[in-house]
């Protein structure tokens, strides 16, 4: 068996050092001899036990009787019984009620003594009804009692040293629960003795030849390194795979260090960071992505609208005519429109942000050309909320903005994204549908890990979406599905577990 | 976005050939398809273009495809146009003043020649499903009836009807109702009724006699309107809002039924008021303007230099007839589609057709300057103070329920945004802070070892009349801390670190009248005249609402004023 010296406490080693095989080893005997306390023996022992350095050679139950505070009291001043009958044979018969107030006992304290010392023939009641002593002096179980008390009061007593009598007294006397209406408790103890094994006994040659004897220094101490006592001892070494305590790190959300990482990936590829607010209304939301007023996704079924204000006091101008000529008839921008009349009022309904597009259609009167702009919105999209969708979400999404940039570039910036943020090993465009892009393209890619998926949406903005924004030049638009990578990267399978309240599990998360 | 299922029987037969799933998967891109499932003989499809409604069919895709792979498209020969007018043999369709004013338009055509078996049937109501849900609008803009045209007397008669006045017996019933009594008793009435049932008359469709083919847009009448497997005449008939969509939706239907091998057959259709294509019409009728755009315009926006030959190439296999001529491509637009807004529409065919495959990414050239928002650099130096004073970063959602962020934290509803259409009251509001957020960690991580110490740096929104919007959005950072003993002077510390280090010097003021704190131990943390935070030891009795017995304090600071002050 190896030993290794070093997981020994120091209580374990100056114990190992001080017994030998067939000794009995008792907490009482190490107590005594080492001047250990009681559960620093019991440490050592269960520590040893459980390495198999001792062995439980017998469990035996003592029982101790303790002097209680009404026991010392009555050694003092006497038991009931004695009282009364010291009493009546001073002062002559008298009636119990008489006694009880003499000797401030209550009635029936007087009343169950005296009917001891009446059972036992010391005392009785006279024919005027009142105590009368018969005795000379006490015998008997009475004088037992009060020499118990007596000795009581010199320490526990153990039951195997008393006399059979004293026994007998006792048992009236001793209570193990609620012992404060008794003389005296019972306290039992178990007493187990060890014996070393022949592993406890391999133990303590290796702790010899270590030349450990437990009395090494511990913790170092600033008095230590003060006074220099240091030098005069050796440190005892530590246990290397001691269990180590869990420490709380103040930490970042992995969830957020991912997001972080994506929005550091694409400033690195020239984008700038666009943001907005949560309440918007339907003309950038959608009206301004050139999607119709009566389209599908801008049913109540898809958005959530604000219950007060309902309407947005004013839509920016000149792009609210810009669009909403658009939509009816094309205006400037080459397009023969949806063909219906612009709704001036729905345009203003306020909802909260459905889609991370709508900042990218703020941006377009801002913009610079040559530009490139991103965004991680918040957006909120009516759905039961399940392990596939949440009540809120991120989008990631953005837009180039240059002279020369087409479907080719789309395809370039789209490849790099795969590879870049995305590690795909193998990348692939098919056609897409936006209401706000011609032409539209998907990219999915095959991940190492995750196999062929939609990494994202992307497309040229259509002309009736920039040139009613003011833009002249042509728009790359694009949006990455990236929750699935972040909950790949987070090693979780369920979307609601990303933004979850329960501090435990993000503390434990670990992230890649 | 439309899923369509059709039998592989039904589309092989279609395509002319039997694929593979593998193979399907690799074409279908063409028509922005998906395979979505195949089960046993059933194949499941999913579109992704809501602007293409010819290709939820397992006939509208079967013809893209044949087009692609180069297969002479058919001649769909029984349009009629403004020029050119088919005889309609006495089928008409007369539809009354008396309509407009609940549903304007209807439109009806015949068909013969092909015994429908259980797959056309199938097929048949799954377009007319497909088109009235999701292009017509849940049958709002655009409802369809197929109808045994062998029990028909001609003219069909369209008009607005009393609707106490007016019954019939209804598919699927014994018995005669009343149109009123249809939109309460029948399943579909109660479907659909709502369409008209505000209306005073209601739309009714009936023959010569006086025979009731339905009530649209909810139900057919069970004896004309009940088409069988073995059926082989057929009248269709499209009411609704929009005669271009309703035209558009016949159009589908008919060339549909053409390649399943019916002969269409017109229906002159007679309104009682100028159209924008008069006031008869002969249905199908074809009314799409050619389009066109530049070869140039092709280049620009696909960044690929090809020839006219190949782009008219290109537009053919995508199933479009196009000539090249003078720089620019002239293309017809095919009976059954819609959906060229732009000339860039006409250029997203040609990419299709062209291959998106031979197109190579090139790297955009334009060099511009990568940067983070303000909102985003400030917002992490917080993050990074937050974690090294100990603190864990949550992140939560930004919905709510009224009892989270306004009863248990007793916090004003006037200054939160509520939402009128909730789909369940556990997000009915948008969280005007973060720290019911942090409370709500609370209520559900009482097993988590303590000193619980936690902060996320989000957004917030609430009620601003200000703002054009009436409500404003910020920036916040809030951060809880709870323990067996914590207290002000644990939060006011750690408020003191955070605005060292963001450089900036604070003044505290009382916060008074505060429900979340407990009155004279919280307190408002001042940047000169603005308030930019409030921070102090949470009440008990919102922590009792939260569930939670540890002592709490709490901070939130608005990072935008921070910023601006």
């Amino acid at each position: 068996m190896d030993i290794d010296v070093k997981n020994l406490h120091p209580l374990e080693v100056r114990l190992l050092r001080h017994v030998d095989l067939q000794q009995d080893i008792t907490a009482e005997r190490i107590v005594q001899e080492l001047e250990y306390k009681v559960g620093q023996c019991n440490q050592a022992f269960s520590w040893l036990s459980a390495k198999g350095y001792l062995v439980e050679k017998s469990r035996m139950s003592r029982i101790f009787y303790e002097l209680t505070d009404l026991g010392r009291e009555q050694q003092e001043k006497g038991t009931p019984a004695q009282r009364i009958f010291t009493f009546i044979k001073a002062e002559g018969a008298q009636a119990l009620p008489e006694l009880a107030s003499a000797l401030g006992l209550e009635k029936s304290e007087v009343g169950s003594a005296f009917g001891q010392l009446s059972k036992a023939g010391l005392a009785k009641m006279n024919t005027e009804n009142k105590a009368e002593a018969v005795a000379d002096e006490l015998e008997g179980e009475f004088l037992v009692t009060k020499n118990l008390l007596d000795k009581g009061l010199g320490g526990e007593l153990e039951e195997a040293m008393l006399s059979e009598p004293e026994k007998q007294a006792m048992a009236k006397m001793a209570k193990k629960r609620g012992a404060s209406n008794s003389p005296f408790k019972v306290i039992e103890r178990e007493e187990i003795v060890f014996n070393l094994t022949d592993e406890g006994f391999s133990a303590k040659q290796a702790v010899l030849a270590a030349n450990i004897t437990g009395e090494e220094l511990g913790l170092v101490t600033s008095e230590m390194l003060s006074t220099g006592s240091w030098k005069t001892g050796s440190f005892r070494p530590y246990g290397l795979n001691a269990p180590t305590s869990r420490l709380i790190p103040g930490r970042h959300n992995p969830y957020g260090n991912y997001l972080q990482w994506v929005k550091d990936k694409l400033c690195s590829l020239g984008f700038e960071e666009f943001d907005g607010s949560l309440v918007e209304n339907e003309f950038w939301n959608g009206d301004a992505l050139f999607m119709p007023q009566f389209h599908s996704a801008r049913d109540i079924h898809d958005v959530y609208y604000v219950k007060d204000p309902v309407h947005a006091k004013a839509i920016e101008e000149p792009w609210l005519s810009q669009v909403a000529a658009t939509h009816e008839n094309g205006w400037k921008t080459g397009s023969r429109g949806w063909r219906y009349s612009f709704d001036h009022e729905f345009t203003r309904r306020q909802v909260l942000r459905s889609q991370g597009t709508v900042l990218s259609a703020r941006q377009l009167p801002k913009a610079k050309v040559p530009g490139k702009y991103f965004g991680v919105a918040r957006c909120f999209r009516y759905d039961q909320v399940d392990a596939t969708h949440g009540a809120d979400f991120y989008q990631t999404e953005g837009i180039v903005l240059g002279d020369d940039v087409n479907l080719k570039t789309l395809l370039g910036l789209l490849k790099m994204f795969a590879e870049e943020i995305a590690g795909a090993e193998e990348v692939k465009y098919v056609p897409g549908y936006f209401p706000f892009t011609e032409p539209s393209i998907e990219v999915h890619i095959k991940h190492p890990v995750l196999g062929w998926f939609e990494l994202g949406g992307s497309g040229i903005f259509r002309p009736e979406v920039t040139k009613a924004l003011g833009i002249d030049v042509p728009v790359l638009a694009w949006g990455l599905g990236i929750d699935r990578m972040a909950l790949m990267h987070l090693g979780l399978n369920d979307l609601r577990e990303l933004f979850t309240p329960n501090i435990e599990s993000v503390r434990t998360r670990r992230g890649n | 976005m439309p899923k369509i299922e059709t039998t592989g029987k039904l589309f092989y037969s279609l395509l002319g050939r039997t694929l593979q799933d593998s193979e399907l998967e690799e074409i279908f891109p063409v028509a922005k398809a998906e395979l979505d499932g195949h089960e046993g003989d059933l194949l499941k499809i999913e579109l992704n273009d809501t602007n293409r409604p010819d290709l939820w069919s397992a006939a509208g895709i079967a013809r893209l495809l044949k087009a692609y792979w180069g297969v002479e498209a058919p001649l769909y020969d029984f349009f009629s146009t403004s020029e050119e007018c088919f005889d309609s043999e006495g089928r008409e369709l007369i539809v009354d003043a008396s309509a407009k004013e609940v549903r304007p338009y209807s439109i009806g055509f015949a068909a013969r020649g092909h015994v429908v078996d259980e797959d056309d049937l199938e097929a048949l109501i799954q377009s007319q499903e497909k088109l009235c849900s999701n292009f017509g609008r849940k049958r709002k803009t655009i409802a369809m009836g197929i109808y045994r045209s062998d029990l028909i007397k001609y003219p069909v008669h369209y008009r607005g009807a009393d609707p106490d006045a007016t019954s019939f017996v209804p598919l699927g019933m014994d018995r005669k109702l009343t149109l009123r009594e249809i939109c309460t008793e029948h399943p579909k009435g109660r479907e659909y009724g709502p369409i008209v049932s505000d209306c005073r008359v209601f739309p009714y469709l009936h023959d010569d006699n006086g025979d009731t083919l339905s009530f649209p847009p909810v139900i057919n009448s069970d004896r004309i309107g009940a088409v069988e497997v073995g059926d082989e005449n057929l009248f269709l008939e499209l009411s609704g809002m929009d005669l271009r969509d309703l035209l558009l939706a016949a159009s589908i239907m008919a060339c549909d039924m053409s390649d399943m091998g019916f002969e269409i057959l017109p229906v002159k259709v007679r309104f009682p008021e100028e159209t924008e294509f008069g006031t008869e019409i002969t249905v199908p009728y074809y009314y799409q303007e050619p389009v066109s755009c530049t070869l140039e315009q092709v280049h620009k926006t696909l960044g690929q230099k090809m020839s006219g030959e190949e782009a008219v190439a290109s537009l053919k296999r995508m199933g479009m007839y196009a000539i090249y001529s003078d720089g620019s491509l002239f293309a017809t637009v095919p009976e059954y589609r819609n959906d060229f807004l732009h000339p860039v529409d006409l250029v997203e065919d040609v990419m299709i057709g062209y291959g998106l495959g031979n197109f190579e990414p090139e790297m955009p050239q334009d060099f511009t300057v990568g940067r983070l928002s303000p909102a985003e650099e400030l917002g992490r130096k917080v993050k990074d103070l937050m974690v090294g004073l100990g603190f864990q970063e949550m992140m939560y959602n930004y919905l709510g329920s009224k009892r989270e962020y306004v009863d248990n934290m007793n916090f004003p509803q006037e200054k939160c945004i509520f939402i009128s259409n909730p789909m369940s009251e556990n997000y009915e509001v948008v969280r005007p802070s973060i720290i019911p957020s942090l409370l709500e960690s609370e209520s559900v991580s009482a097993h988590a070892p303590f000193p619980h110490k936690i902060f996320e740096v989000g957004k917030v929104a609430f009620l601003d009349s200000s703002d054009n919007s009436g409500t404003t959005t910020r920036n916040n950072v809030g951060f809880l801390a709870s323990d067996s003993i914590m207290g002000f002077n644990d939060v006011s510390s750690l408020v003191n670190t955070l605005f060292y280090f963001l450089g900036k010097e604070y003044t505290l003021s009382a916060l008074e009248g505060d429900g979340r704190f407990i009155e004279g131990r919280c307190a408002k943390v001042m940047l000169g005249e603005c308030e930019v935070g409030i921070f102090g030891e949470i009440h008990p009795q919102v922590l009792a609402n939260w569930g939670s017995t540890m002592p709490t304090i709490a901070c939130e600071i608005d990072l935008d004023l921070v910023m601006a002050n």
